[in-house]
């Protein structure tokens, strides 16, 4: 049960992303309440999926998952289609992330 | 490649990405608060956690209206998981790996380069520059 606690927990972490940038600084009723409670349900399923996965596995997955995913979520809704540069950057923290949790960071 | 970046967008930038640095804060605040309420038994810990979430959120959520969500998403993660990293590190007294201090500097040089890729990216709007 363990990889489908922790797909579940990527898809409301991406819905936390989209929904963030769609209630424009709190300001959309609706989209707010999606922020909220995807994060809710998002950390819900993290805390689950930990139960059984490695943290540090678990978490290295469910960041770069994630980010991967809100990058592709962003060109295909938001126009955010982002130049070289910009990805480079992203690869450079995502990939960033996933080293330092499976070298054994809190 | 950058051609749906919105103009006018170089006034507020500084400011979105404040507030992006606030939500990583923020998300630093919640982990540790998460961990202090040992399953949200302790109410203390537990009301903590409460308001670092939303704090973290709406932070995001403001830095978003200017800030593309993929790289928002990113440095919020990033800064999120340094702060873990650090702290934990102080929190538990134990040292970090040479090879996790070099990690630490792959994603800080991430974010700062995410920061000067995205002024640049508003500032060729009003060139035209190739691209």
């Amino acid at each position: 049960m363990s990889w489908l606690h922790l797909g579940v927990a990527v898809i409301f972490e991406i819905a936390v992303a989209i929904s963030a940038g769609n209630a424009r600084g709190f300001t959309r009723p609706g989209w707010t309440a999606a922020t909220l409670v995807s994060g809710a349900i998002g950390t819900f399923f993290l805390s689950l999926a930990l139960l059984t996965f490695d943290v540090g596995v678990g978490y290295a997955i469910w960041t770069s998952v994630a980010g991967v995913g809100v990058v592709i979520l962003g060109a295909l809704f938001f126009g955010q289609r982002l130049g070289w540069q910009k990805l480079l950057g992203i690869a450079l923290v995502i990939g960033g992330v996933v080293g330092l949790r499976l070298s054994g960071a809190a | 490649m950058t051609t749906n970046i919105e103009t006018n967008r170089n006034t507020g930038n500084g400011r979105a990405w404040i507030m992006l640095l606030l939500a990583g804060a923020f998300e630093i605040g919640y982990a540790l608060s998460v961990a202090g309420s040992k399953a949200f038994t302790v109410p203390g810990w537990s009301i903590s956690a409460g308001l670092f979430f939303l704090l973290t959120l709406y932070a995001l959520s403001v830095a978003l209206r200017t800030i593309d969500v993929g790289i928002g998403y990113a440095v919020w993660a990033g800064i999120g998981s340094v702060g873990a990293a650090v702290l934990g590190s102080v929190l538990l007294h134990q040292a970090l790996t040479p090879v996790q201090a070099a990690w630490l500097a792959v994603i800080i040089a991430g974010v700062v380069w995410l920061k000067l890729a995205d002024r640049a990216g508003a500032r060729t709007d009003g060139r035209r520059l190739p691209g």
